[in-house]
């Protein structure tokens, strides 16, 4: 038990509830979304399988398809090169030159290309900057809507990131104050009264999720406003202090690599080997590939490689890019460990739970929900406990339209994501209408319908059958069947599938429970206040 | 506006943008003043990865404080003493050199 003064303990409490209610809306859309992002490479490797199962993104042959690529672009654009697997395990490259866009901000323009693996083809190739190649990136737009709804919830540089940021803190405030003013941490985790007041059962459940998440949410809240603040203003103001406004020159100063020396042409060194060998040293799988100066007698290649069993962290190795030959092995910052390497290759993996594969994936999607729910039903109290008053009938409206409009918008971005695909449409248009008429919708419906518990039943009805339907609409707009997927090895779609189906049945399950009465008694709030006054 | 009200705001505006504008010089100014550490970037790295705890140390603080104007006191004095030796650094010849 905390021990803190009746004055410091109103306080907090105060703190807690006010920063819900202030933020609580746009911090629930953020953490589910965030929730649906744990899953954006499977979202994508879903939405746009290719036709048969790639087991390696990197297989030997890399290096022509690579090879291949940069023959046709631009020397100009050979300055830095990634590639990495995306949706389906293609393989995307994109080669590309740094400069300065309109606003200010550093940003990337070169040649884009993904490759099917498999047979080293070329699928699609798209040229521009990196914003207007990402715009045609249908294979993994509906991957790209969740998380980019998550991190800046649409809104243009930087103000989204600066808005996510600030609701990273919000959460940091809820998680922090949520731990003090709950006094009896032990006995809340285990305490759910069923028999008597419904409130007081719907308090007690939001008070276990939100005791048992404490330690979770302090960390995503923690690494969420750390990644929003980093790249919105952490970087750029760094910069204007310690170099004079160059981000450029800051990024490789903090990465390490040293800067060019040697302009000479030189033929670049076998990818494919150097692959095989990162691979031989690492027992993991590579991540992701940088070549910095294709074509040069500098050229540097670091491979990024998976997370290996058991740790939190996976290597980094750098390659000569001309003889192909291991140059040294390095941490994600730097050229030697440190205190700032170490705190930064943490963050990834604390935020996106992507360090044991499916299973810790699994682990931060439950946590992650229970976030998404705790966030919700404190508002739901909250409103509950005071739709007596006017003002806060409005709030109690904008919680159940949120709250179950916004699944319901995610769910019918999909649909609109299939549809539109099928259809020949540009699928982020018809995504994002489809979901700001859904979110419309909800408001007019959780507004003009006289009970909240109907609109309730009417939203999370209708997320459920939409969930369920989309398994189907995603076959006939172009996906494959569960035969066809049996018979090419890909299994995860049918996965993919049932959980969707699921997820749906799910949602027609919870209807069955009674709503809550539209004149609570207010035993529930009563007793958190009085956590505070004992 | 009653002197218990006024204080009310005074802390709001102290614990938002007052603290958050302290937080984020702190951040910059701490790349002047933090060691380097073995791989040259401790100093540039730290504050942004740290930066959310920063502005929560500063915010619970000038939340609890029961002596507003201590409190005033303390954040003001630590922005300015980092806004002072951040234009410092700016106006010293060859700084970025």
């Amino acid at each position: 038990m905390i021990r803190l003064s009746q004055e410091r303990a109103k306080t907090l409490l105060a703190i807690h509830g006010w920063s819900a209610v202030f933020l609580g809306l746009l911090l629930y859309a953020v953490i589910l979304t965030g929730v649906a992002s744990v899953f954006a490479t499977e979202i994508g490797d879903w939405s746009s399988p290719l036709p048969a199962r790639v087991e390696d993104p990197f297989p030997p042959g890399t290096d022509g398809m690579i090879r291949g690529l940069a023959e046709t672009v631009d020397p100009a654009f050979h300055e830095e090169l990634f590639f990495f697997p995306r949706a389906g395990n293609r393989l995307y490259a994109f080669f590309h030159a740094h400069e300065t866009g309109e606003d200010g901000t550093p940003r990337e323009r070169g040649v884009a290309a993904e490759f099917d693996p498999s047979s080293g083809a070329m699928i699609k190739r798209v040229e521009g900057t990196g914003d207007d190649i990402e715009a045609q990136d249908d294979a993994n737009a509906l991957a790209h809507f969740m998380v980019d709804l998550h991190v800046r919830l649409h809104l243009p540089h930087p103000w989204g990131l600066l808005l996510t940021g600030v609701l990273g803190l919000a959460m940091l405030v809820a998680a922090v104050t949520g731990f003090v003013v709950h006094r009896h941490l032990i006995r809340e985790l285990f305490t759910l009264r069923r028999r008597g007041d419904r409130l007081l059962t719907a308090r007690d459940t939001h008070v276990i999720a939100g005791t048992w998440n404490l330690p979770f949410a302090f960390v995503l809240a923690f690494t969420g406003s750390y990644f929003s603040f980093g790249s919105a203003f952490g970087i750029p103001a760094m910069a204007m202090v310690a170099f004079g406004g160059d981000q450029e020159r800051m990024i490789e100063t903090v990465i390490g690599n040293p800067p060019a020396t040697d302009e000479t042409p030189a033929v670049m060194g076998d990818l494919d080997a150097m692959i095989a060998d990162a691979r031989e040293r690492s027992g993991a799988q590579v991540g992701f590939v940088q070549v910095q100066h294709w074509g040069r007698a500098d050229a540097l290649v670091t491979m990024f490689m998976d997370y290996r069993e058991g740790k939190l962290l996976g290597p980094n190795y750098v390659y000569g890019g001309a003889n192909g030959g291991f140059r040294y092995t390095k941490p994600s910052l730097g050229l030697t460990d440190s205190t700032g390497s170490a705190l930064f290759s943490l963050m990834s993996p604390l935020h996106f739970g992507n360090f044991a594969g499916v299973f810790s994936k699994a682990v931060w999607f439950a946590l992650g929900f229970a976030g998404a729910y705790v966030s919700i039903t404190g508002l739901l109290l909250w409103t509950t406990r005071r739709q007596a008053q006017r003002g806060w009938r409005h709030l109690a409206a904008a919680t159940h339209a949120v709250g179950y409009g916004l699944p319901l918008g995610l769910v019918l971005a999909a649909w609109a994501y299939f549809g539109g695909r099928a259809l020949g449409f540009d699928v982020n248009t018809a995504m994002m209408s489809t979901f700001l008429m859904t979110l419309a919708a909800s408001c007019a419906v959780a507004w003009r319908v006289e009970a909240l518990a109907t609109a309730r039943r009417g939203l999370l009805g209708a997320t459920g059958l939409a969930l369920i339907a989309l398994p189907v609409l995603r076959m006939t707009s172009g996906g494959p069947g569960w035969a066809d997927a049996f018979g090419t090895g890909l299994q995860t779609l049918v996965a993919f599938d049932i959980v969707v189906v699921l997820g749906g049945l799910f949602c027609l399950w919870t209807l069955r429970r009674v709503p809550q009465p539209a004149t609570a008694p207010l035993a529930a709030d009563d007793e958190l206040d009085e956590a505070a006054r004992t | 506006m009653s002197s218990e009200r006024r204080r009310l705001w005074s802390r709001v505006a102290l614990a938002g943008p007052v603290v958050f504008v302290c937080a984020a010089l702190v951040m910059c100014g701490g790349a002047l003043w933090l060691p380097k550490g073995p791989a040259q970037i401790d100093n540039v790295v730290l504050p942004i990865v740290l930066f959310p705890a920063i502005w929560a140390g500063l915010f619970f603080y000038a939340c609890l404080d029961r002596r507003l104007g201590r409190a005033w006191g303390v954040v003001s004095a630590l922005a300015l003493a980092h806004a002072a030796l951040i234009a410092a650094h700016l106006l010293q010849p060859g700084a970025f050199a």
